[in-house]
């Protein structure tokens, strides 16, 4: 009797241990997991998924956006494209310097920020997190910004990845036009982010 | 080979139960981490605590946006009847007045760009006045979060000029 206790007790045990850590692996949050590399919409590399905020968005979802982006606004006030890489497909890192730019968006206003590793805005005191439409409302139809570790000498825009180790981007589109929400990959022309040269690498 | 018959059964059904089980708390765990931390950091419950602008260093939720003004409010409806009257200030530029409850879904956004905007946030529904947006909070708990658009310190100063006449004020049944 007590064995057979014991080979019930195994069976539940093992099958809550793989049941729980199987949840946290498939939303992003078990250690070493992509917890970016989410979402129903891709354009260019810049993923998203329009159901953030939303009680339709899938259990999955809902567990990822609680851990990496909490407070997030539904679709129809604003979406949310994140890249973990660059035009290149290697993962976005300090140790290099990238040119990002683009063009006007289909939204009200855009910003494009840098999270760390942690969806952390990085540790640094250059006030330098982000880009946003009325940061280059002079050259919103062509604009670019560099991303380095170093404050550039002669770029206007400037994004510090100081301290920010692996790090991603994530671009907001505020008060989106209808037809982005309806097509995205039809709508959406996002920017570009191309890798310069990195630490000990010949340029 | 008979006997583990059982057990595996057990094992299959105990990883399905946790594995939904997971899913379906996290959030709401998370979430009510995230308002303990709101708490300790300051956040009142029944009214908007004036922001510091998100830095590095004042960050208090993950992937805040350092371009906008966040102010919170922190709501408690368990009290049958209660409700809570909020009035998001005048602002020149975009300004969003938005609910999240207890299990982190966003389920109400007013936008009030260039205008001031009244409403009110109840747990059982009521009649709609007609000057008025009375919304229904899933959860007795939540945040209420008002994000205005100000990318610079000017503009941040003058957000949180415009917050003074931000409330978010509870009144019992």
């Amino acid at each position: 009797m007590l064995k057979r206790l014991l080979r019930y007790g195994f069976g539940a045990v093992l099958g809550i241990l793989v049941g729980g850590a199987s949840a946290l692996y498939l939303a992003g949050l078990w250690p070493g997991t992509e917890p970016l590399d989410f979402g129903n919409i891709e354009v260019d590399g810049w993923r998203s998924d329009f159901n953030i905020g939303s009680e339709a968005a899938d259990p999955y979802t809902r567990t990822r956006v609680a851990r990496h982006g909490l407070l997030g606004l539904a679709k129809s006030e604003a979406v949310y494209f994140t890249r973990t890489t660059d035009s290149s497909g290697e993962p976005l890192r300090e140790a290099c310097e990238y040119r990002l730019s683009g063009g006007a968006m289909p939204a009200e206003w855009w910003s494009i920020t840098l999270y760390d590793a942690d969806s952390k805005l990085p540790m640094n005191e250059d006030a330098a997190l982000s880009v946003d439409a009325t940061g280059v409302s002079g050259n919103s139809e062509d604009w670019s910004a560099l991303i380095s570790p170093k404050r550039p000498q002669q770029e206007t825009y400037w994004i510090s990845s100081r301290n920010a180790g692996t790090f991603d981007l994530t671009l907001r589109l505020y008060v989106p036009i209808r037809a982005l929400l309806d097509a995205p990959e039809d709508t959406l022309k996002p920017p570009v982010v191309e890798r310069l040269s990195c630490e000990g690498e010949a340029p | 080979m008979k006997r583990w018959i059982g057990p595996l059964v057990a094992m299959v059904v105990c990883g399905i139960a946790a594995h939904f089980a997971v899913l379906h708390f996290t959030p709401g765990l998370i979430m009510d981490r995230t308002l303990s931390a709101l708490k300790d950091r300051g956040i009142a419950e029944h009214a908007f605590t004036t922001p510091l602008r998100i830095t590095p260093q004042t960050q208090a939720v993950v992937r805040t946006s350092p371009d906008l003004f966040y102010s919170l409010c922190r709501y408690d409806l368990s009290e049958e009847g209660s409700e809570l009257s909020i009035t998001m200030a005048e602002w020149p530029g975009y300004q969003s007045l938005s609910f999240f409850d207890a299990d982190t879904n966003n389920f109400a956004t007013i936008r009030g760009t260039g205008e001031a905007k009244n409403a009110y946030l109840i747990t059982k529904r009521h009649p709609v006045g007609e000057d008025s947006h009375k919304i229904l909070s899933p959860t007795s708990r939540g945040v209420v979060l008002i994000r205005r658009l100000a990318p610079t310190q000017e503009l941040f100063d003058a957000a949180k000029e415009a917050s003074v006449n931000d409330s978010c004020e509870w009144k019992a049944g």
